[in-house]
C-alpha cells in the first residue's frame, strides 16, 4: 500500500458485540481509538476505559481568572491608578467589587468552557479519514465500528488485526491517511 | 424492595425518647433557668430550624411535580414521608403562641405596647410600630401562624394521599392531580413561608427592612431539604433498601441541585448585606451592626459568627460540591449534608439570637448557655420530626412503583 495507513476499522453488528470488543481493546492497552455508533450506549465510556474530560477543569481557570480579573479591576481603577471615593466608601473593598467580579466569572467560565469543549473534541473538524470508508455511513443506522488509529504505540498490523478477529469484528479494513 | 412493618419501628422509638427528652430539658430550662427570653428564643430557633427543612422538602415535591421531573421520583417519596413532620412541628410551635398570648412581648417585643424601646419610648408611643401596627399585631400574628401551618399540613395530605394511592391502583390521574397540587401550592407555599420568616424572625427587630428575607429563609429551606434527601439516601443505601434503585448519578443529581442553592443562598444573602451596606440607612445598618459591633465600637461574637457563615455556608460548600468525586462519592456527600445543616443552624441562630440584647442595647454573645438550650430544642424538635418520618415509613412502599416515571428515574443517566 503506497498511501500511510491511518488504522484498522473493523464492523459489528450488535450493541453488546461492540460493548464486549471495547472491553477488549481497552485492556490491551490501546489509547488512540474510537468506537462509531449510530446512537448513545451508556456505559460505553466505562467498556472504553474512557476518563472524565478535562473540560470542568479548564472551566474552573477560566472562572478564577474571572474573579481575579474583577476584583483586581476594581482595585486598580479605584485605588491605585486614579484614586476616587465614591458615597464615601472606601477606595477598595471587596463588597463593590463583588458583584463585578462574579460577572466576570461567571463570563470567563463560559468563555473557557465553550473554548475548552471545542478544543478537547477537536471540532469543527472537516475532513476525518474514516469517511473514506464506503460503508461508513452505516455508523449513523445500525452498525458499529472500532477504529484504532496507526499512530497508537501498541498499534501493528498484524496483532491489531487478530485482536479485533478475536473481538468478533467483521471486515477488517486497513484506512487511508 | 419489600419493607417489613417493624424495620423502623425500633429507631423510631429511639427517636421518639431522645426528642421527648430534648424537650423536657428546654421545658425545664424554661422554668429554672434565671435567663427565660433566651430560652424562648433558642426554642424558636429550634423550631425554625425543622419546619425549614419541613417547608424545604414540601418545595422539592412541588417543584418536582410541576417540572414533571423524572429523577427525582425514587426519592420523592422520602420527602414525602417528611412531610408526616408538619402537623407535630404546629404542636411544638404552639407553647410560643400560647406564650404570645399569656406574655406578650416576652419573645416578640412590638407585641408589648409598654415594651421600652432602647433609647427612644415604648413600642406603643413609636412611630415605626404604629405605621407597620395593621400588619404586626398578635390577632393577625396568630391567624397568620394557623394559615401557615394549615396550608402546610393541607398541601402535604393532598401530595401524600395522591403519591401514595398510586403504589395501589396505578391510576396516572394521581400524577397530574399532583401536578395541579403543586401548581396551586407552589405560590401558596411560596407566601406561607415568606410570611413566616416576617413573622416568626424577622419582626424579632420590627424596625428593620429587607425585601430578601422570605428568599433568604427560601433558600435555607431548599438547602435543609436537599442535605436531608442526601442523607436519607445514604442512610436507605447503607441499610440495602436502595440497592440497585440509586445510581451515581442520583447522587450526581442531587448534589448539582445542593451546589446551585449553594449559590443561590449567597446571592440573596450577599445581596441582602450589600445593599443595606451600599446604601448606609441607619433605619437597616443596625440590624448588622448589632451582628458587628458593640455600642463602644468594639467588635463582638457575632462578626466571627456572620464569617464563619460567610465562609462555612458559601466558600467551603461550593468548592466541595464542584467536585464530581465528592458529589458522587455517598460518605463525602454525606458529611457535606451534615456541615450544611450545621450551618444553616448557626444561621437560624445568627438571625434570631442577636434579638437578646444586654442594658446598652447590644446583643448578647453568641457563646453562651443559649447554646445548649438551642441543641436541646433542635434535638427536641428534631426527634420528634424523625419520629414522624420513620413512622410514615412503613406504612408505603419505598418508592413510588407505579409512578409513569420510574422506570426512567431507575435508569437515570447524566
Amino acid at each position: 500500500m503506497a498511501a500511510p495507513s491511518y488504522g484498522l476499522i473493523a464492523t459489528f453488528e450488535t450493541a453488546p458485540e461492540i460493548y464486549h470488543a471495547a472491553e477488549l481493546v481497552r485492556d490491551a492497552g490501546y489509547k488512540n481509538w474510537d468506537v462509531i455508533a449510530p446512537c448513545p450506549l451508556h456505559g460505553l465510556d466505562k467498556a472504553m476505559g474512557l476518563k472524565r474530560s478535562i473540560v470542568p477543569r479548564i472551566s474552573l481557570a477560566g472562572g478564577l481568572t474571572g474573579f481575579c480579573t474583577g476584583m483586581s479591576l476594581i482595585w486598580w481603577t479605584g485605588a491605585y491608578d486614579y484614586k476616587l471615593i465614591v458615597g464615601g466608601k472606601p477606595l477598595f473593598s471587596p463588597m463593590f467589587a463583588f458583584p463585578v467580579s462574579y460577572e466576570l466569572t461567571i463570563l470567563f467560565t463560559a468563555f473557557a468552557t465553550i473554548i475548552g469543549m471545542f478544543v478537547v473534541n477537536g471540532l469543527p473538524r472537516h475532513y476525518h479519514p474514516v469517511l473514506k470508508y464506503d460503508q461508513i455511513k452505516r455508523g449513523l443506522d445500525d452498525t458499529f465500528f472500532i477504529v484504532i488509529e496507526a499512530r497508537d504505540p501498541r498499534f501493528n498490523l498484524a496483532n491489531t488485526t487478530a485482536l479485533l478477529a478475536k473481538a468478533g469484528g467483521k471486515s477488517i479494513k486497513e484506512l487511508e491517511a | 424492595m419489600s419493607t417489613p412493618a417493624n424495620s423502623t419501628a425500633a429507631p423510631a422509638g429511639k427517636a421518639l425518647t431522645i426528642g421527648l427528652i430534648g424537650l423536657a430539658v428546654t421545658a425545664l430550662a424554661a422554668l429554672l433557668a434565671p435567663e427565660k427570653h433566651g430560652v424562648a428564643l433558642s426554642y424558636l430557633v429550634g423550631v425554625s430550624y425543622w419546619t425549614a427543612i419541613a417547608i424545604g422538602m414540601l418545595l422539592m415535591i412541588l417543584i418536582h411535580h410541576i417540572t414533571d421531573a423524572s429523577w427525582s421520583v425514587v426519592i420523592r417519596r422520602q420527602w414525602e414521608h417528611g412531610l408526616a413532620a408538619f402537623k407535630w412541628l404546629f404542636v411544638l410551635f404552639l407553647p410560643l403562641l400560647i406564650l404570645a398570648w399569656i406574655k406578650p412581648g416576652f419573645v416578640w417585643p412590638w407585641m408589648d405596647k409598654t415594651h421600652v424601646l432602647h433609647g427612644h419610648g415604648t413600642v406603643g408611643t413609636d412611630i415605626l410600630y404604629l405605621k407597620k401596627e395593621g400588619f404586626l399585631n398578635i390577632y393577625t400574628f396568630t391567624i397568620m401562624t394557623l394559615v401557615f401551618f394549615g396550608s402546610w399540613v393541607w398541601l402535604s395530605a393532598r401530595l401524600r394521599k395522591a403519591s401514595f394511592t398510586q403504589d395501589s391502583d396505578g391510576d396516572v390521574q394521581w400524577t397530574y392531580k399532583n401536578r395541579f397540587n403543586a401548581a396551586i401550592g407552589l405560590p401558596i407555599a411560596a407566601l406561607t413561608l415568606t410570611f413566616a420568616a416576617i413573622y416568626w424572625i424577622k419582626s424579632l427587630e420590627y424596625h428593620w427592612f429587607s425585601t430578601m428575607y422570605g428568599v433568604w429563609f427560601f433558600a435555607n429551606c431548599a438547602r435543609g431539604a436537599l442535605c436531608g434527601g442526601v442523607l436519607i439516601m445514604v442512610w436507605l443505601l447503607n441499610r440495602g433498601d436502595y440497592k440497585g434503585i440509586i445510581n451515581t448519578n442520583h447522587f450526581h443529581s442531587i448534589g448539582m441541585l445542593m451546589l446551585a442553592f449553594t449559590v443561590f443562598w449567597a446571592y440573596v444573602t450577599f445581596s441582602q448585606y450589600f445593599l443595606i451596606w451600599n446604601a448606609n440607612v441607619p433605619e437597616e445598618t443596625f440590624w448588622y451592626n448589632l451582628r458587628e459591633l458593640n455600642h463602644d465600637g468594639t467588635t463582638n461574637q457575632w462578626w466571627y459568627v456572620g464569617l464563619v457563615i460567610l465562609f462555612g455556608h458559601f466558600v467551603i460548600p461550593f468548592c466541595a460540591l464542584l467536585s464530581y468525586r465528592f458529589k458522587v462519592t455517598p460518605h463525602i456527600i454525606r458529611r457535606i449534608a451534615c456541615w450544611v445543616l450545621t450551618i444553616i443552624l448557626i444561621d437560624l441562630c445568627y438571625n434570631i439570637l442577636p434579638a437578646l440584647k444586654d442594658e446598652h442595647g447590644d446583643s448578647l454573645p453568641f457563646l453562651s448557655i443559649n447554646l445548649l438550650w438551642v441543641l436541646t430544642s433542635v434535638i427536641g424538635v428534631g426527634g420528634i420530626c424523625i419520629w414522624a418520618y420513620l413512622k410514615s415509613f412503613p406504612t408505603t412502599k419505598l418508592i413510588p412503583i407505579r409512578d409513569p416515571r420510574v422506570g426512567e428515574s431507575l435508569t437515570h443517566h447524566e
